[in-house]
């Protein structure tokens, strides 16, 4: 009987002596990557389109075919009705809420005298409020399309595209004066320089790349950020990996062709896991645990041994399964808890 | 025969007096000389005849150690002559095969010929070589030191450095010094920092890198040329001068254009991968170990080594020292001190009762020089056999002391009392006459006392090495003291002895009233004092088989140390962060106790096979501490609840060593299952605890679990290995090269050699980037381990123990409060009812309790045969047999007292209280052979005279001798039962058995005796 009071005491005394930390199980999102070996390549006659925004009608080419185009050059000129309405709104709109602020600050003059309710001020707050929103959504998507709002005297209905890099016009497609719908090729641009990242892919990344995706390029303590325009259908015959094709837009200072680089593709966010911090893994009679509390009595160790399945894990937290969100286990110090259970389960001092 | 022998001896030493004292002169100056001279050692050299071979494999997992090393080792080295046990213990990066060979042969015969069976053992390529270990004894460690750096100048790794390179070779170079161990602080390395993903850039393999470096760094020599009549030798200066020329080494070269290791690693000196670490007082530290080579003496290698302490001090940097942790001969002395003063004490102590006997100066003065000339005559023959001055061995010579005197004691007094008899005769016939009387039971007497010892020297193994020294030494004094009896005393007495007025004094005059009344009785009363003495000594006899058993009493160090253990699989880091904690926490809590903590973790250098969750925590205590027991017990207590993940074990320096060599088990008891699969003999042993875990008196247990490494399997698929054309063998390159950090060459600085590693980047940071580890190909393929290998993380053994072939696992337990026999007993039918046991698995039981029980069993065979051999003896002597059998009654008597001494006093039965009672035999045989002897003298002398006035004559004539010896050998052995200081407490049980055998013997000797003399003789007459 002392023996066992003793032992507890020894238990309690333990847990004092080192401080067990917890944490709950939470979802949470992993964003998977894959470190990649990369090479900076320049691709000569690389195909650029210059896509038309909106829908309309081609008023104007301001450049011919074989011209040498720069970035930000005035490319073409487009009646959109759409362009006309938005900007009319978007005067209108502005004048209304420039009536409508002085409107408020009307009600709120009377209202600091006392000569009308709190109500009819609300009121007027609300209306401008609303107003306010509607001529911010419009501002956002003229400023996408490239009209500065601030400008924005009058309505108009021309709408002129610029050239997103340099390059030679290759091809017209539309001619002037026709028709073109939302996001059709106007123009193909030839660059004469672009500069590429060819990362090398293990296969087993295949069903999980898309064009679009991120790759970072590390180059000299620098993050170069590229989008893959291209995968390769051939495997890279000597490397026996997938060859993937990223554009490097910004004209990054120092490239050097054929230089190899390293690389980080980002996959984006997948699906989420109930997660634990890695400190909380424990790998104990041959399969992963976590430790979770619970309530002992007598001499019994306050700790249930939980086996799950490490899924899927970032720098600092592992995906699993066999744990319930919100569950608590002990998220550091996993291995005095394991010294605790080894040592009980040895037998010392009863 | 032997009658006419002796009386030509004592004629031949009393005509020539000038000869025999210049002899005894002669004989106390060499003896003198011996004892200045004689090896001290706290112990007697207990290490059983063993080679161990050890084969570094670093890397390398214990599986494949045990399979592909330990295993070719182990059957090539069995069925060699006079092996006894081989065991083995495969761990992480280690193979260690101990081999037990019988005593008799010589170990450098031995390591010979294991060296021999080892040339033909083949281990794969990058395996690791085998290795003798050091020719040390388990005991070897005598000198323990830290390279301290005062100055806060150096760091960890050059210290290390200055360890092996400066310190080592001054220590190596000490007469008697096999080995000097380093420990602690990391080793230096450079490494080559491989970025695998450039490899695709430049187009070359980690093998091109590997093999560029193997043909770098060369040398070579081009013999000389003649020029002008002169020699020019010639020398190709190859090796590597820095670490530029490792990075300009060419990988790969194509017109022109090549790739140098520069291009695609960077190149930094690192800390090489580790096992061990020393931490001191919460700081990391680097000591050494001195290792005395077999058959050298401890203190001797220890003082050399001081002596050489000025010259390394010298040769170390300013502010960089060697500071003592620990010193074999400061037990030694403490060990050496308790016995030698025991053994003055008990000079003194019988000088006095002699003189208080006999009341005469010139008689005493006789009696009490023999004993510092027996004792010089032993250290003479110690010295010439060879045995050490040491705790067993000094004992024996306290225990003896009592016993010098005897022979002296009795032709002393028997001329004393001739001369007072006859003093108008002639001195010279009178004395002759004597010492002729009793010569024969003296020599007989001090004979049999030496036979008696006898059976001690037969015990085997490491009762045999610890107890037979003391046997030797009693048996060397008794042989001195008889030379002195029979050749020196006679010569003394004739010039010394004057007949006087009075024989008897006062005190004797008292005794002899008391006493006469109690002889009468028992004379009168003789049948029943014999039955009821036997009875009693039945009932007593059966109340010692019930008495507790243990084998040795710990011997007290006068230190504190603990093994301490964490779970298994528990990293170096880690452990070494433990040891600081604890380190702290003793300083903090203990601080007029302790001055210094020092902790080893892991392993050291050469072949130990403990893992990194391992820890010695050793104490250095302050001068002058009161209660080093109640401050052990406090100490234990607060430390296992401060730490409780991991587990303390107290324990002591040498006890540690004396542990350890009980055949590799670190423990009081223990179970060992043996068996082929490590999770069925885990599954047993778990069984067998959770069973015994009920027995009362288990204070502890410990299942020393192989099994609990996590490892990372990587295994090769060898499909994907042909998809992208990629060897297995590149594989395991990469892993032992690039991961495994094994070094492909070396750079030579000086003398000094670190290896050069052709590291993988970022490989261990944790179990992903394991399988990310990129290969290339010599096609060109670019493939992650993850490809081409199944990569699992499975549980694994972290060691493999086998003994004569056979895996085992070993179940270790503290006993206390009970004695370990009968635990054991209670033990064997708990397993045999609880647990079942598959085919083709078994237990037995090791450790303490096993030596306990076979020196038990050896000496039921060899007790007999000594009393055999006490009884032919005795028969010679008189002649008789049923006087001998009489004489043997008395040894019973004896026993009566020692028996109840050892209960009441509550000591176990150990050896040592097995010495005790064989001690007790001898003066009980020599007790009752002065009486008997005496009582058939006169019965020679006065035929008519009736048998009972005759007996009662007798035992009063001779209670004086017979009070007298039995005095000296009690006073003899009383300073060791009041002794306090190191190794005392090994001798109690024996002087408490002997103290109470002499007061039982004695009383019963002069009481019983003659009533059995008695019943024996009244018909005859």
């Amino acid at each position: 009987m002392i023996r066992i009071f003793l032992f507890t005491a020894l238990i309690i005394l333990g847990l004092h002596a080192v401080e067990i930390p917890t944490a709950k199980a939470t979802k949470r999102a992993f964003f998977q990557n894959v470190k990649l070996n990369a090479q900076i390549i320049q691709l000569p006659n690389a195909k650029q389109s210059i896509m038309s925004q909106v829908s309309g009608h081609i008023e104007k080419y301001f450049i011919k075919a074989g011209q040498k185009v720069k970035k930000g050059q005035k490319v073409v000129l487009i009646e959109s009705i759409t362009i006309s309405k938005m900007t009319s709104e978007y005067i209108s709109q502005k004048k209304q809420l420039i009536a409508q602020e002085k409107n408020y600050e009307a009600t709120l003059a009377l209202y600091k005298k006392g000569m009308t309710s709190l109500q009819a001020l609300n009121r007027e707050s609300i209306t401008k409020d609303g107003l306010l929103a509607k001529l911010n959504a419009l501002k956002s998507q003229l400023s996408i399309l490239g009209i500065k709002t601030s400008k924005l005297i009058r309505a108009s209905a021309k709408f002129i595209l610029y050239a997103h890099s340099d390059g030679i016009v290759s091809k017209i497609s539309l001619p002037t004066h026709s028709s073109v719908s939302q996001n059709t090729q106007i123009i193909s641009l030839l660059k004469d320089k672009a500069y590429y990242l060819k990362s090398f892919l293990p296969l087993e990344y295949a069903p999980k790349i898309k064009i679009g995706q991120k790759i970072v390029m590390h180059e000299n303590g620098k993050n170069i950020i590229s989008q893959i325009t291209q995968i390769l259908p051939n495997v890279d015959a000597t490397t026996q990996r997938i060859v993937l094709l990223s554009s490097i837009d910004k004209k990054a200072q120092n490239l050097f062709i054929n230089a190899y680089t390293s690389a980080t593709l980002y996959f984006g966010a997948s699906k989420s896991f109930i997660s634990i911090k890695k400190s909380a893994l424990s790998f104990f009679d041959n399969e992963w645990v976590v430790f979770i509390p619970i309530d002992a009595q007598g001499d019994e160790i306050p700790y249930e041994v939980r086996v799950v399945e490490p899924v899927i894990a970032d720098e600092s937290f592992v995906g699993v399964k066999g744990l319930d969100e919100g569950e608590e286990y002990v998220s550091d110090k996993s291995y005095y808890v394991k010294s605790m259970l080894l040592k009980s389960s040895m037998g010392d001092g009863d | 025969m032997v009658t006419k022998m002796l009386n030509s001896l004592i004629d031949i030493s009393l005509k020539y007096k000038l000869l025999v004292i210049t002899l005894f002169l002669t004989i106390s100056a060499f003896g003198y000389k011996a004892y200045t001279e004689i090896p001290v050692d706290a112990f007697p050299d207990i290490t059983p005849k063993q080679v161990v071979i050890y084969t570094e494999s670093p890397g390398n997992s214990a599986q494949d150690i045990e399979k592909l090393i330990t295993y070719p080792i182990e059957s090539a080295v069995s069925g060699m002559a006079g092996v006894k046990l081989i065991m083995s213990n495969s761990i992480f990066g280690l193979s260690y095969v101990s081999i037990f060979f019988e005593d008799k042969y010589d170990i450098y015969f031995l390591r010979q010929l294991v060296s021999e069976r080892l040339a033909s053992v083949s281990i794969p390529n990058g395996w690791g070589k085998p290795v003798l270990g050091p020719n040390t004894t388990g005991l070897g460690q005598v000198y323990w030191y830290q390279v301290k750096d005062t100055t806060g100048k150096y760091s960890l790794r050059e210290i290390r450095e200055m360890q092996k390179y400066i310190v080592t070779p001054l220590f190596k170079s000490v007469a008697g010094v096999e080995d000097v161990i380093s420990w602690g602080g990391d080793r230096k390395q450079y490494d080559l920092l491989i970025d695998t993903k450039k490899l695709q850039d430049v187009s070359i393999t980690y093998g091109d890198i590997v093999n560029a470096l193997q043909k770098s760094n060369q040398a070579a020599g081009g013999q000389y040329l003649e020029f002008n009549r002169e020699q020019y030798l010639i020398r190709g200066a190859g090796l590597y001068k820095s670490l530029e020329d490792i990075r300009n080494t060419v990988v790969k070269s194509t017109a022109g254009q090549s790739v140098t290791i520069g291009d695609v690693a960077t190149v930094q000196s690192a800390s090489a991968p580790r096992f061990g670490a020393v931490s001191i007082d919460g700081d990391e530290a680097v000591m050494g170990m001195v290792l005395q080579r077999t058959a050298t003496n401890a203190a001797k290698v220890v003082e050399q080594i001081k002596e050489k302490l000025p010259t390394v001090n010298a040769a170390l940097p300013k502010g960089v020292e060697i500071s003592t942790i620990y010193d074999r001969t400061e037990i030694t002395h403490k060990a050496v001190n308790t016995m030698t003063s025991a053994l003055a004490s008990g000079v003194v102590l019988v000088a006095i009762v002699l003189f208080l006997f006999l009341f005469e100066l010139r008689s005493a003065f006789i009696v009490i020089i023999s004993l510092p000339l027996s004792l010089l005559i032993a250290f003479l023959l110690m010295d010439y056999y060879g045995v050490s001055a040491n705790l067993m061995s000094l004992s024996g010579l306290a225990i003896a002391v009592g016993m010098i005197v005897d022979g002296t004691i009795v032709i002393v007094e028997n001329s004393f009392r001739k001369l007072h008899e006859e003093p108008d005769a002639d001195k010279l016939s009178v004395i002759s006459d004597a010492a002729k009387e009793v010569a024969v039971p003296v020599t007989f007497a001090v004979l049999i006392i030496a036979a008696v010892f006898i059976p001690l020297l037969s015990l085997d193994g490491l009762a045999g090495k610890l107890y037979s020294p003391m046997a030797l030494n009693i048996v060397f004094v008794m042989l001195g003291s008889l030379a002195v009896a029979l050749i020196l005393v006679p010569t003394l007495s004739l010039l010394l002895l004057k007949p006087t007025g009075s024989s008897e004094n006062a005190v004797m005059r008292a005794i002899k009233k008391g006493y006469t009344p109690f002889l009468n009785y028992a004379l009168n009363h003789a049948k029943p004092i014999l039955v009821g003495v036997t009875l009693l000594f039945v009932v007593l006899a059966y109340i010692l088989t019930l008495q507790g058993r243990e084998f040795m009493p710990t011997l007290n160090e006068e230190s504190i140390m603990y093994r301490v253990i964490a779970i298994p699989g528990t990293g170096l880091k880690h452990s070494t962060e433990i040891s600081k904690l604890i380190e702290k926490h003793i300083l903090k809590n203990y601080p007029n106790e302790v001055s210094s903590v020092l902790s080893m973790i892991g392993r050291s250098e050469k072949g130990e096979t403990a893992q990194a969750n391992y820890m010695e925590v050793l104490l250095t205590l302050k001068p002058k501490i009161q209660d080093l027991d109640a401050l052990t017990k406090k100490m234990n207590k607060d430390l296992q609840s401060s730490f409780t993940f991991v587990q303390f074990i107290s324990t002591q320096p040498i006890a540690m060593r004396i542990e350890e060599l009980l055949e590799g088990v670190k423990a009081e008891l223990a179970i060992k299952i043996f068996g082929d699969d490590q999770k069925v003999l885990d599954k047993i042993s778990k069984e067998i605890q959770s069973a015994l875990s009920s027995v009362d008196g288990l204070e502890g247990m410990e299942l020393e679990s192989q099994l609990g490494q996590a490892t990372i399997n990587i295994e090769p698929d060898y499909l994907a290995l042909a998809r992208y054309g990629i060897t297995v063998d590149e594989v395991m390159t990469l892993i032992r090269n690039g991961i495994g950090e094994e070094s492909v060459t070396q750079k030579i600085e000086g003398i000094r050699r670190f290896g050069i590693v052709a590291k993988i980047k970022d490989a261990k940071k944790d179990i992903q980037s394991i399988k990310d580890v990129t290969l290339r190909a010599k096609n060109g393929s670019i493939v992650t381990l993850e490809q081409i290998c199944n990569i699992t993380v499975k549980q694994g053994a972290s060691f493999i123990k086998r003994e004569n072939l056979s895996r085992y696992m070993l179940l270790s337990m503290e006993v206390e409060g009970r004695d370990i026999a009968s635990f054991v007993q209670e033990a064997k039918e708990v397993i045999k009812a609880k647990v079942s046991i598959p085919d083709g698995y078994y237990i037995t039981w090791a450790g303490d309790f096993k030596n306990m029980q076979e020196a038990t069993q050896r000496l039921m065979v060899i007790i007999p045969i000594t009393i055999f051999l006490v009884i032919l003896l005795l028969y010679t002597a008189f002649n008789s047999l049923s006087k001998a059998m009489l004489i043997l009654i008395n040894v019973p008597f004896g026993f009566i007292g020692g028996i109840i001494a050892l209960v009441v006093s509550g000591i176990y039965l150990s050896v040592s209280a097995i010495v005790g009672f064989l001690a007790i035999f001898a003066i009980a045989i020599l007790n009752g052979i002065v009486l008997v002897s005496f009582i058939d003298e006169l019965r020679v002398k006065f035929p008519d005279v009736d048998l009972k006035t005759l007996l009662k004559d007798a035992t009063l004539l001779r209670l004086r001798p017979v009070l007298m010896t039995a005095f000296t050998t009690l006073f003899g052995i009383l300073p060791l039962l009041y002794a306090t200081g190191v190794g005392s407490e090994i001798q109690y049980p024996l002087s408490v058995v002997i103290t109470g055998g002499i007061i039982s013997s004695t009383l019963l000797t002069l009481l019983v005796l003659p009533a059995g003399y008695y019943l024996l003789y009244k018909k005859r007459r």
